[in-house]
């Protein structure tokens, strides 16, 4: 058996049809990505406070809940709509637990008291609506998390006890410390910087350690799994508990950043919006999401003076979204990232001759 | 505090698996009749019959796939009838599947590993294992038995089907496996290939047993000591290799008209 | 049913006494003391019946969903666009004929042809790619909800309730009784008595169109088993076009009965495919009494709630579709 395989193997590395593990996308990886690492590192230099915060904050912000999509979908092949409403649920136990406007509900915590808080009951949030999730699979994880993002909208908006109604709570308090009031633009800049990188970084590194490999192996086959030792549903609760983490870090940055937060933080069409940045990017590596976040930040902020310019209407935002959305799903298997490649890989073919094969990469 | 107890008293005498009257219904097809099968331990058995005689299903309800309608299953004098896979797994228990059943979006490698990884500790472990991790080690042994160390970091989607086959071996062969359960080893695989399957399976450790499912009357008869028949959910025969080939009732129902 | 009750003796009981108490709620006079307790009848049973005759809307939404979904796989998340656009079309034919008929035979008709074409010119492209399908139908759902509300706006729209149907009925049901020793019966709109019984005989012919017609045996083996659909040969593609043109037709006609209802505006989209969802969770993906089951409960749940705890009505609703994932995570009447 041997001789043959390894001499099936050995002539299909010379017709240079082998094809090896695509590039990890990490930072170390691929040379431009120290160019955008740089380029974001001295932003504040170049950018000024509203694109500072409105275009990049922003970006960073909503990419990092949409790394939360990509890594229960992308590694675990779960599609979760919830994890808007888990960093919404989270943005709110921060206003809850902490200072704000609203005194009758606030209860006035510390920040440093009521973020961790905050993360926790995210955390215990995500992990029992995974839990939940798990009960099914496939595309019912779709109806099902929708089920309960839709149903968190609609009880912030009957409930006044705690989530304030559809006035919800304003005027939210953000932390000072060391002397920094990190609401400023540039300390919260490289806030919300240093959390996006810590969650990114963490997610790839994860996606190589057992855990993230066995996740892999849930999506790929979780019968197998299952008939290899694995507790497969303990594996893709455990998922939902990591990525509820990061979307409650994000919605923490995104209370700090707006001050207040209401049921429309956390409607239906959001949750569907993180779906869509992490799809327009790129649900299989962790860079997507935050290509995507850019895309939809830019086409949000740009799209009215843009489309009011080729003279249509300047509402018509969720159009082109919607559009472009379905254009990326229909021509591309993995968003932007899929397109870039399969333009990389022609071009490649092109310079070079086809027999001389990529063996290692 | 029983449990450990009732498998110490276990290990000496009992069988490696025990399936009394064991019946599983699907809606009201029954798939499998009062199935009662005992494995000594490290004995290897093959189990033929036709298309739905309920071989896979019985598999399905030793690895825990499906639970037995009723009917009980012991592994190793455990009873293990109502314990979900993996459980079952952590205890030694392996099977194969009839058509691969890998992790195609991943490499050969990280497939072998997680099958390590699976029936040791630290299944959530969050942090990356180096390059002298027993289990790194383990994994390139096996990756070795079974001979795919050429295409060990390739995705296991673009491997042939001959080299998905041997993978799905080592799957199985990671761990301390006690007892295999075989699904179709040799579908698909050339004359040659087989040969190769046959040493495999002939080289296994001593105490690991297995039952081993096979259409191939030249590989299953090669590689067992004793054969069970199984015919619409019931067992039909059982004997030694040679008495069930010579027997006139199973010529008539299963090799008659000519087999390949 | 009863190899049901065979196989969970206590549940049946709970049930049994849960339809007992209901039933015994409904009909008899209620003693003063549990008037005083949970409020007056009258109350009650308009909750009761506007719980069952919602439920007979959502019905109308979640069947053609879970027969789409049933068949081909595919969890449309458009759907509640296309309740909303059914019930902006009927509108657009009753505020134009007059006729509130007409506007069910438009509406159905224009939606199902738009579902033919959604089922011709895209899903058919990617058959078997169940998420894509479904990230396709989120995106049409966006580019849908925008461009109805280019061309409608934001305002609210009532389809106008036909004079014959206008005016409450009375009901043989006692809600209290007068000093006089009189009873006072239950008043209740007509045209929401109407609807609900024209949903039910849709519901039970469509029933019968599934177990006693041969495109329906096809498309429940389909719904079983996909693979058998594929190899017995049958024009396949012929019976999605069918079943997506009836899902989506009742999707339309629903969007009249919703108009006629309450009203239509901007967001009943997602409201109407949310409790599509949960109707189909509870029920059972794929099942017409499923979705019956499913939608009764949530209607009935969503009502009861908004009158007897009106901070957390969706909870209940939420707590139910909680309950049957841990207990029965393939719905209530699903088979499997």
């Amino acid at each position: 058996m041997s001789l043959i395989q390894e001499a099936r193997a050995r002539e299909e590395m010379l017709a240079g049809s082998v094809v090896t593990q695509p590039a990890a996308w990490s930072v170390t990886e691929q040379p431009w990505a120290w160019a955008v690492a740089a380029l974001l590192l001295i932003m504040p230099l170049i950018a000024n406070g509203f694109f500072l915060i409105e275009i990049f904050g922003t970006t960073l912000i909503l990419g990092t809940i949409a790394l939360s999509l990509m890594f229960l979908a992308g590694y675990g092949g779960m599609v979760s709509l919830m994890q808007l409403t888990i960093a919404g649920f989270a943005g709110y136990m921060v206003a809850v637990f902490g200072v704000s406007g609203n005194a009758n509900i606030s209860l006035g915590w510390p920040w440093w008291l009521a973020t961790p808080m905050a993360l926790v009951l995210a955390v215990l949030f995500g992990t029992l609506g995974g839990a939940l999730a798990v009960r099914t699979e496939g595309i019912y994880t779709i109806m099902i998390t929708l089920a309960i993002g839709a149903a968190f909208y609609y009880f912030t908006n009957q409930n006044w006890a705690i989530f304030n109604g559809h006035t919800g709570i304003n005027t939210i308090a953000t932390p000072h410390f060391l002397g920094v009031d990190w609401r400023m633009d540039i300390a919260f800049y490289y806030l919300t910087l240093a959390v996006a990188a810590l969650c990114y970084f963490a997610v790839l590194y994860l996606s190589r350690a057992p855990f993230g490999l066995a996740l892999q192996g849930v999506r790929d086959n979780p019968r197998r799994m299952a008939a290899l030792g694995f507790n497969v549903n303990a594996h893709r609760i455990a998922a939902y508990a990591f990525a509820a983490l990061i979307a409650g870090m994000a919605g923490v940055l995104q209370v700090w950043n707006y001050r207040q937060i209401s049921p429309g933080s956390v409607a239906v069409e959001r949750c569907i919006d993180i779906l869509i940045v992490a799809v327009v990017g790129g649900i299989s590596r962790p860079v997507g999401p935050y290509i995507g976040a850019f895309i939809f930040v830019i086409l949000r902020t740009f799209a009215l003076d843009f489309l009011v310019k080729v003279g249509l209407d300047g509402n018509r935002f969720r159009l082109l979204i919607g559009l472009g959305f379905l254009a990326i799903v229909f021509w591309s298997s993995d968003g932007v990232i899929g397109l870039y490649e399969r333009w990389r890989k022609r071009t490649r073919q092109e310079t070079r001759p086809p027999a001389g094969g990529h063996g290692h990469g | 505090m029983d449990r450990v107890a009732d498998r110490l008293s276990a290990l000496g005498s009992t069988a490696a698996l025990e399936l009394r009257g064991v019946t599983r219904m699907f809606g009201a097809l029954a798939a499998l009749t009062d199935v009662t099968i005992t494995v000594r331990p490290g004995e290897r058995r093959a189990v033929l019959g036709s298309n739905g005689a309920g071989k896979t299903t019985l598999f399905n309800c030793v690895t825990g796939d499906f639970l037995p309608t009723s009917g009980t299953i012991r592994f190793f004098g455990e009873d293990i009838t109502a314990f979900p896979p993996h459980e079952r797994i952590r205890r030694g228990l392996r099977r194969t599947y009839q058509i691969s059943a890998l992790f195609l979006g991943l490499t050969v490698r990280d497939n072998v590993y997680l099958a390590c990884r699976g029936v040791s500790r630290a299944r959530f472990s969050m942090l990356r294992p180096g390059v002298n991790d027993a289990l790194m080690q383990a994994t390139e042994r096996l990756i070795e038995a079974v001979h795919l160390t050429s295409v060990r970091d390739q995705l296991v989607s673009e491997l042939a089907h001959g080299q998905q086959r041997q993978l799905e071996i080592a799957l199985a062969l990671a761990g301390a496996p006690r007892f295999i359960l075989f699904d179709e080893p040799a579908a698909g695989l050339s004359p040659t290939e087989r040969r190769e399957l046959v040493a495999i399976l002939t080289s296994l450790p001593p105490h690991i047993g297995y039952i081993i499912i096979e259409h191939d009357m030249d590989v299953a008869l090669r590689v067992v000591e004793s054969v069970t028949m199984m015919h619409n959910g019931r067992i039909f025969k059982e004997g030694a290799p040679h008495e069930i080939e010579s027997d006139p009732e199973v010529q008539e129902l299963y090799l008659g008209g000519g087999h390949e | 049913m009863s190899r049901f009750i065979e196989r969970h003796p206590i549940w049946s009981l709970v049930i049994l006494l849960a339809i007992a108490l209901l039933a015994w709620l409904i009909i008899a006079v209620w003693p003063p003391g549990l008037e005083e307790a949970i409020g007056r009848k009258k109350v009650f049973l308009s909750a009761v019946f506007n719980g069952i005759t919602l439920g007979g809307l959502y019905f109308l939404v979640a069947s053609g969903f879970t027969l789409i979904f049933g068949l081909m796989r595919n969890v449309n998340l458009a759907h509640g666009s296309l309740y909303l656009f059914g019930g902006y079309v009927g509108y657009a034919i009753s505020a134009a004929t007059g006729s509130w008929i007409l506007a069910f035979i438009a509406a159905f008709i224009v939606v199902a042809a738009i579902g033919i074409l959604l089922q011709l010119l895209v899903f058919r492209r990617m058959e078997g790619q169940d998420l894509r399908q479904t990230m396709v139908t989120i995106g049409l759902s966006i580019v849908f909800a925008d461009l109805m509300l280019w061309a409608f706006g934001g305002d609210f729209y009532q389809i106008q309730t036909p004079a014959w149907l206008i005016g409450p009925v009375q009901l043989p049901l006692i809600t209290a009784m007068k000093s006089s020793g009189e009873a006072v019966f239950l008043q209740y709109p007509m045209v929401r008595l109407v609807i609900f019984c024209a949903s039910v005989v849709i519901g039970v012919v469509m029933w019968l169109a599934l177990n006693r017609t041969r495109v329906g045996m096809i498309v429940r083996a389909g719904v079983d088993d996909r693979e058998i659909l594929a190899a017995t040969g049958v024009q396949i593609q012929l019976v999605f076009v069918l079943v997506f043109a009836l899902g989506a037709g009742l999707a339309g006609i629903a969007g009249v009965v919703g108009g006629t209802f309450q009203s239509i505006s901007p967001g009943e989209d997602t409201r109407f495919l949310l409790a599509s969802l949960v109707v189909v969770i509870v029920g059972g993906m794929g099942s017409i009494p499923g979705a019956a089951l499913g939608a009764v409960i949530i209607g009935l749940a969503e009502q009861l709630g908004s009158v007897y705890i009106p901070t957390y009505a969706i909870v209940v609703t939420f707590l139910i579709m909680v309950l049957v994932l841990a207990v029965r995570p393939q719905g209530l009447l699903a088979r499997r």
